[in-house]
């Protein structure tokens, strides 16, 4: 090395030192000195509240919303949120909180604003009391979330593979095919003997979630869990029902077998692979994105079979850490009002959890021209209405994830039904104990 | 350098330091601090350079470290505010968790599939490289860009090479009359699957630093040794591998541990529902996988991830220390017989 | 000389498999560039398609004007964070190895290995802890979270050793010794040198690593409009379904730079062949 490349490294040290200090103070967070006060909302996926935010900031001036997060996948969500409330620290002043984490989140209520302590309970009545429920811990003493949509639950089609099949397209006739399960399992078959190329359905999985929140509604109204927080996984008559009528879906032959949400699924979309999938409101957003502009029109929505039901939905709470606890609680109420979710429906189509919302004529009006002009507001809102609600225990989230696999491994011949009943019941108790 | 200049200090005869100046003159008052900074400069320098390391893994790297440890011993729910004392609970748990077995049989099995090819590919592909080749550059280049390119990116494509119904290599197979496999949901299939990927993309990467190591090597051992009648295939195990054992000890070890705690790869390849989970029936979840589900959602079990994380800590010791062993004794036979 | 000739030249037999190795590692990375220049459809299709189509330039405007990923600003911190922590590994690693292989001093073999086993436990769940000490240092959201703990690797530390150990000569060490060189000055002159492939390298591989991570950056870097360039890579795809072509796109685009930085490490492993170490 000669007295060049000496000169060299010396510079380099000196630039390298220069970036360090540079990148130590790049990046911060702005300084508040204007009293502006910056409230940070963490979400997931799509929520539509762009045109909120605005409206908000003007008509608080001194606040200033920004998002985060915005189009990521729950999957990723999940754990950034845990980290940051195990730290104490990096959460944004308001989170989205989906309805299956909810109740891990729910066990340790100290990590959130309890919300009543806010003059949250006049607000009682803007929400469904099954969805208001969801967030209110088991004593009843604390609120850590206000609801922001729900998921309804139809059933969605293809009107060109229908019609290929021979089987009506329009769709009060096509809801009238279906009054039951075992109805959709015989037109299932039908679709299955036109031999269109494509499946009935896309995974079993999918449909088994349906059902069984359906059959425990109907019964007692608790699945996995009863209501004093027992697993019954296997005692559970409602579990059970949904588990053979799923059966008889597989042995029918009418799963396409596709993973929900991989690679495969979505291409299947493209490629029209099959032909009904079970919609909560928020799917429609997925079909369209997944099956792209050219399949327009294709797609329409008619009832699912049995007695409506309810996937999904998210609530908003505001974290203990928070430093402007008193300006994030407002912009929750704001948010989660009546005219929140009328917004944010027009915006990016989740479902209001307010019965007033519901009511409104921008919902029962609103038609997607993707879906045949279906009147979405309509069939979504009056399933989410009717909707009977399914208590979750404690450890609902993993429960529920061994017997779905469950299902799937006998969807994938890796098991046999009876095999798979076992297996979903062993695995559901190791989970409960984990 | 210097020139003709006799050093006075020579700290590893001490011996010959004490005759020193009874032979001389009495040294020139400015030459004793020389000696003192002497020694103390062959005595402090080793620790001042390893400090680096040592004060950043202090802070960054052994807080960590041990507050998972600290953690293991707990029943630590990840959201709640007390976390009660269990011991050594979580690892006798963990002894008899079927799950926690399927994970290490997945990790052990991917990991004999991926490495193994993988080093002996490598180190072909630098004995091939270590020549006067045209466009040397480009051939370089070409091997280690699998490395390049991001993990995500890549286990997207893959995934998409591996699909069932729209994959391209099952698109192959079917053109030479071989039924579709599918990949994601079988143990053996998902396993090829997952070692292709790590193969693919760090062959290169172990190919460049045994190409590093071999070009220390001199040449003259070769020639002599070619002189000497040697046969190509005979100068390869005789001079190349002896002399890189220090590299192929690296490599070996670095993959272990790559290997072991195998992450985004299997991750990423199972695309759809949990994916943590590494298919329904945890076909292809490796010990990270198992440790990450336990830790976050849906069971957010700290304390149990945490033990996890140690036994497999546990596991990467044995099997490095067995490797190398191998390595050892291999190198030493192959000198008796050289 | 006739048999050294022989040593050295490459066979036909080497071009082919290094062709074949060739083509197999670029095939991928193709059909990326593939995609990248189609749509998303693309992924799907049966047979694939295996020629480019002519998307790219819309892909690439649209991946720049692309509200939530901030790419440029990920490949400018990228660039930052990954030269930075490259520089100082390898001045570090390579004193540190140095002093490991060839310097004699109490304890070196213990302290090796505890460096070997840091490097053995997994390091997913240390997010929690180091994000925790980091929001007590409060540099959360800042490049310096990312820099810092990277800028001394176990692996760098191991790398050198190894290659210290077979390429330094001892003897040349205790040459330099007898005439009265320092130890700092033995390190400049006669250490750094003879590691210049391994430097080269571990300068490489320490620039892709710091390049392509993904997991820590994306625990502590949480303000969208800061990330690195794997973060905004991963913002590119909405929620609800990914626009591969984009990915793609973006993907061939954050390679680039690694291509350039491979260009110029390049020269120096090659460069070793001819001036080498040592000549024994």
């Amino acid at each position: 090395m000669g007295a060049n490349s000496r000169r060299r490294l010396v510079t380099a040290t000196a630039a390298a030192v220069t970036v360090l200090a540079a990148a130590t103070g790049c990046g911060g967070d702005e300084a508040a000195d204007d009293g502006t006060i910056t409230l940070t909302v963490d979400v997931f996926g799509q929520f539509g509240y762009e045109e909120l935010y605005k409206q908000y900031e003007a008509e608080n001036p001194g606040i200033k919303i920004v998002e985060r997060g915005t189009g990521t996948n729950l999957d990723e969500y999940s754990p950034k949120l845990t980290q940051w409330l195990a730290a104490g620290k990096g959460a944004g002043d308001i989170v989205a909180i989906e309805e299956g984490l909810l109740i891990e989140y729910k066990a340790n209520p100290q990590n959130f604003v309890n919300l009543l302590d806010h003059g949250a309970a006049e607000l009682e009545g803007n929400f469904m009391p099954w969805k208001w429920d969801q967030a209110l811990t088991a004593d009843g003493s604390q609120l850590i979330g206000l609801g922001t949509d729900v998921g309804g639950m139809a059933m969605c089609y293809r009107t060109d593979l229908f019609e290929a099949a021979g089987l009506p397209t329009d769709r009060d006739e096509v809801s009238a095919l279906w009054p039951t399960w075992q109805d959709y399992i015989s037109v299932g078959e039908q679709f299955v003997e036109a031999d269109t190329g494509a499946s009935f359905l896309d995974a079993a999985t999918q449909t088994f979630n349906t059902i069984v929140l359906q059959t425990a509604g109907a019964a007692e109204g608790y699945h996995y869990y009863d209501l004093d927080d027992n697993l019954v996984v296997d005692t559970n008559p409602a579990v059970k029902q949904a588990w053979d009528i799923t059966m008889d879906i597989i042995d029918s032959d009418l799963s396409g077998k596709y993973g929900a949400w991989s690679d495969e699924w979505v291409a299947a979309f493209k490629q029209a692979k099959f032909a009904t999938i079970a919609c909560p409101a928020w799917m429609t957003g997925v079909i369209e994105g997944n099956a792209g502009p050219e399949a327009a029109g294709k797609w329409d929505i008619a009832k699912v079979p049995g007695d409506g039901g309810n996937w999904g939905g998210s609530h908003l709470a505001v974290p203990a850490q928070s430093e402007h606890q008193e300006e994030a609680v407002k912009l929750v109420k704001f948010l989660t009002s009546p005219e929140g979710h009328i917004g944010a429906f027009k915006a990016k189509g989740p479902l209001p959890s307010s019965p007033q919302a519901l009511d409104d004529p921008a919902i029962l009006e609103a038609t997607s021209e993707y879906f045949n002009d279906a009147p979405i507001g309509q069939i979504f809102g009056e399933g989410a209405k009717n909707l009977k609600p399914v208590y979750m225990g404690p450890k609902n989230q993993a429960v529920r994830t061994e017997v779905e696999n469950a299902v799937r491994t006998v969807e994938l011949g890796q098991r046999t039904p009876d095999e798979g009943w076992t297996d979903a019941v062993n695995n559901a108790k190791t989970a409960a104990e984990k | 350098m210097t020139a003709g200049r006799v050093a006075q200090v020579e700290p590893e005869q001490p011996a010959a330091d004490a005759t020193r100046p009874a032979r001389r003159q009495p040294e020139p008052p400015h030459r004793r601090p020389r000696l003192w900074l002497a020694r103390l400069d062959t005595k402090a320098s080793p620790y001042l350079y390893i400090a680096p390391f040592f004060v950043l893994f202090a802070i960054f790297g052994a807080y960590p470290l041990g507050y998972t440890f600290w953690v293991s011993l707990h029943d630590w729910d990840l959201l709640a505010a007390e976390h009660p004392f269990v011991g050594f609970d979580n690892y006798s748990r963990l002894l008899a968790d079927g799950d926690f077995w399927n994970s290490v049989l997945n990790t052990l099995g991917i990991f004999v599939i991926s490495t193994v090819p993988q080093l002996l590919l490598a180190l072909w592909l630098a004995h091939l490289l270590n020549r006067q080749l045209r466009a040397r550059t480009s051939f370089r280049m070409s091997i280690l860009i699998p490395n390049i390119t991001s993990t995500a990116a890549v286990a997207i494509v893959f995934g998409q090479l591996f699909s069932r119904e729209f994959g391209m290599i099952n698109w192959a197979l079917d053109l030479v009359g071989i039924d579709a496999i599918d990949w994601r949901n079988t143990r053996f299939g998902a396993w090829v699957a997952i070692s292709t990927m790590v193969d693919w993309r760090w062959t290169g990467y172990n190919a460049l630093i045994f190409l590093a190591a071999m070009q220390s090597i001199p040449k003259d051992l070769y020639e002599s040794a070619a002189i000497d009648g040697a046969s190509p295939v005979r100068q390869f195990w005789s001079i190349t591998v002896p002399m890189l054992r220090p590299t192929i000890v690296f490599c070996v070890i670095i993959s272990t541990i790559g290997g072991l705690q195998l992450f985004t790869e299997p991750l990423l390849f199972n695309s759809g529902p949990n994916p943590i989970r590494g298919g329904p029936l945890r076909e292809s979840q490796t010990m990270t996988m198992y440790m990450f589900e336990n830790a976050f959602a849906p069971h957010f079990n700290f304390g149990y991830g945490s033990a996890i994380a140690w036994m497999l800590f546990a596991l990467i010791v044995v099997i490095s220390l067995i490797n190398v062993l191998v390595i050892r004794r291999l190198g030493n036979s192959t000198r008796k017989e050289g | 000389m006739k048999a050294s000739q022989h040593l050295w030249s490459a066979s036909k037999l080497t071009y082919a498999t290094l062709i074949v190795a060739g083509l197999m590692s670029i095939f991928p990375i193709y059909w990326m560039f593939v995609v990248a220049t189609r749509s998303s459809d693309a992924m799907g299709q049966i047979p694939p398609p295996l020629t480019p189509g002519g998307n790219l330039p819309g892909n690439i405007e649209r991946l720049f004007n692309n509200p939530d990923a901030y790419f440029l600003t990920g490949m400018i911190n990228s660039a930052i964070v990954a030269g930075t922590v490259t520089f100082s590994v390898v001045l570090f690693s390579s004193l540190a190895g140095f002093a490991f292989a060839k310097l004699r001093f109490k304890g070196s073999n213990a302290l090796l290995l505890v460096i070997i086993a840091t490097m053995m436990v997994p390091t997913q769940l240390g997010v929690i802890p180091l994000y925790m000490l980091m929001s007590q240092l409060d540099w959360n959201d800042r490049l310096a979270a990312v820099i810092v703990p990277a800028l001394v690797t176990g692996f760098g530390v191991f790398l050198m050793r190894q290659y210290a150990s077979q390429a330094v000569s001892t003897e040349l060490i205790e040459a330099a010794r007898v005439d009265g060189c320092s130890t700092l000055r033995i390190y400049w002159n006669v250490v750094l040198p003879a590691l210049r492939p391994a430097a080269a390298v571990l300068g490489l591989l320490t620039f892709m690593t710091m390049w392509n991570d993904f997991l820590w950056p994306y625990a502590v870097l949480n303000d969208p409009e800061n990330p690195t360039v794997q973060l905004s890579l991963r913002a590119l795809s909405n929620g609800y379904y990914n626009d591969m072509s984009q990915v793609f796109t973006g993907t061939a685009l954050a390679t680039l730079p690694l291509l350039i930085v491979f260009i110029i490490f390049g020269r120096q492993i090659i460069g070793g062949i001819m001036e080498g170490a040592v000549k024994a």
